[in-house]
């Protein structure tokens, strides 16, 4: 569905993506994990449009998206939740849920896509007339991902979904979006609570400045013994673990 | 009559509350400052006196025909010296609007002169009485037309997909884009806004001032009341504007009439030195 091949994306000189390749299948739930500046968030802006990448093919459904607009690539079917939520503050709910519609035109479609958000995030029902800068971590989130689903995307990108959210909360995130995976919408997850995304997704890839160090199946990247010491923080079974060892 | 000079105040302070406005819209959706505001609204005059005085035109079609003009100069000015300088520091930006007022003002020069000319008004010049109250009806046409235009904006921009839009861009550049709002065009529709707002402005205050080439330094009165009400505050922008002028004519009333010039910025630096972010402003908040 989702093909990135031998991408390069520069930040002014600084080369963020270096020959990045990774394909995503039709209803998978992907997931990309590094360390901070590994280029998981760049990867996801080179895919929506954000920044063009200056290497590389990028195609979605079987053409090529890259070089071309934000605008068209969300037409296409591709819908990005952005890090940190990016929501619209001074917007209400309801308006930020509009905005996420804003490339489509059937007002019934729209509606329906609505109803769907408040059925799966009731909280925001109640809250549609308050400002979006007034929510709660969880319900900004929430209200990410609604507005992110009112596009009605084929392929959802997600930036950290967990990020500064309460243990609760991230599960309740995490069943949302294993809900959205199971209602036929393709995922490509980002994120730094590996434990939890390796648990989601089917297929890993493993980003390392700017590369991809390493990619498989999620049950067997959670027993590689590198995945397990940098980025679940297990040591090797049978060791006493300490700061100062090695 | 206190009342009456009250009433001639928020007229004035109608203008420069649409010269405020101007700037605010401009501002909030792409962090520029536009120092040329007041030009264009010069230009829009010196259009609309072109139409009727030499090329013969109805008054009313004048004013219209010099409205779309002043909506092409917005958008003329944003795609000839804004967007190529789209990845400037503001403070370049702020320069080449700055260079832009210059070339306006003395091209008018140039053109019509640096005389002052009469200019029509749409309104009858009558005075309507009530009670002990005189009131012209130049200045409730005024007051009138500003008070229609900002609700018409007010509407647009509450309730219409495309102003929801581009107050959208105004919060997050970047989360609009991934909304599939295309961001340019929604720069180009905010000077297109801010031009027509500046040319009706300078349509209500010609006939008051008469028309010149020195018009456009109402730009000045307009930061004043952008500031006083709040930077970046579209309400803001039309309360500051309305205190402003209502203070200017005020003050006269009671002291020397040399004053008018020197009372509205005394208060302005009053309000600034106690409430920094103006009368209705707020801290500018950013979230993670």
């Amino acid at each position: 569905m989702l093909e990135v091949e031998k991408v390069d994306t520069y930040y002014g000189k600084v080369q963020a993506l270096k020959g990045v390749s990774l394909k995503v299948e039709e209803k998978d739930i992907v997931t990309l994990l590094g360390a901070n500046g590994a280029g998981k968030t760049t990867t996801l802006r080179t895919i929506s449009g954000l920044i063009p990448p200056a290497k590389g093919v990028i195609r979605f459904l079987g053409e090529r998206i890259d070089n071309k607009s934000p605008e068209k690539i969300v037409r296409r079917g591709i819908s990005h939740v952005p890090e940190g939520r990016d929501l619209f503050p001074d917007l209400t709910v309801d308006e930020n849920l509009a905005m996420g519609a804003y490339t489509r035109k059937n007002r019934h479609e729209v509606q329906d896509s609505i109803a769907r958000v408040f059925n799966s995030f009731s909280i925001l029902k109640i809250r549609r007339k308050q400002h979006a800068g007034t929510l709660s971590g969880g319900e900004q989130q929430m209200l990410a991902i609604g507005r992110a689903l009112m596009s009605n995307p084929r392929l959802i990108l997600l930036d950290e979904p967990s990020l500064g959210l309460a243990p609760l909360l991230v599960n309740e995130i995490f069943k949302i979006i294993r809900e959205i995976n199971q209602e036929g919408t393709t995922i490509l997850l980002v994120e730094q609570n590996a434990n939890m995304a390796l648990q989601v997704a089917r297929y890993g890839y493993v980003l390392e400045t700017g590369k991809v160090a390493l990619q498989d199946q999620t049950e067997r990247l959670l027993e590689d013994q590198h995945v397990r010491e940098t980025y679940l923080g297990l040591k090797r079974e049978g060791r006493k673990s300490s700061c100062f060892s090695r | 009559m206190l009342l009456q000079v009250i009433v001639s105040g928020i007229a004035t302070g109608c203008i420069y509350s649409l010269m405020a406005l101007g700037l605010t819209l401009i501002y909030k959706s792409t962090e520029h400052v536009n120092f040329a505001q007041g030009e264009m609204a010069m230009i829009s005059g010196f259009l609309a006196f072109t139409f009727f005085q030499f090329l013969r035109f109805p008054v009313a079609l004048s004013l219209i025909l010099s409205l779309l003009c002043s909506v092409l100069l917005g958008l003329l000015m944003e795609r000839l010296l804004i967007r190529p300088a789209i990845t400037a520091p503001h403070f370049n930006i702020f320069i080449i609007t700055l260079g832009a007022s210059i070339v306006m003002q003395s091209f008018a020069g140039l053109v019509w002169s640096y005389d002052q000319f009469p200019f029509p008004t749409l309104f009858p010049n009558k005075n309507i009485i009530l009670g002990v109250v005189r009131l012209n009806t130049v200045t409730l046409g005024i007051i009138g037309t500003t008070g229609l235009l900002m609700l018409t904006l007010f509407l647009f921009f509450k309730y219409t997909k495309i102003g929801t839009a581009m107050r959208a861009v105004s919060q997050s550049q970047n989360a609009a884009l991934l909304m599939g709002i295309n961001v340019k065009r929604s720069f180009a529709l905010t000077w297109a806004i801010s031009g027509l707002v500046s040319g009706i402005a300078a349509l209500l205050i010609a006939p008051v001032i008469f028309l010149s080439t020195r018009m456009g330094l109402v730009v000045i009165n307009g930061f004043a009341a952008a500031i006083l009400g709040g930077w970046g505050s579209i309400p803001g922008a039309v309360l500051g504007g309305i205190a402003l002028g209502v203070l200017e004519n005020v003050a006269p009333y009671y002291f020397p009439s040399q004053i008018r010039n020197i009372i509205p910025f005394a208060v302005l630096v009053g309000v600034l030195v106690i409430k920094p972010t103006g009368i209705i402003g707020e801290e500018r908040r950013r979230r993670v």
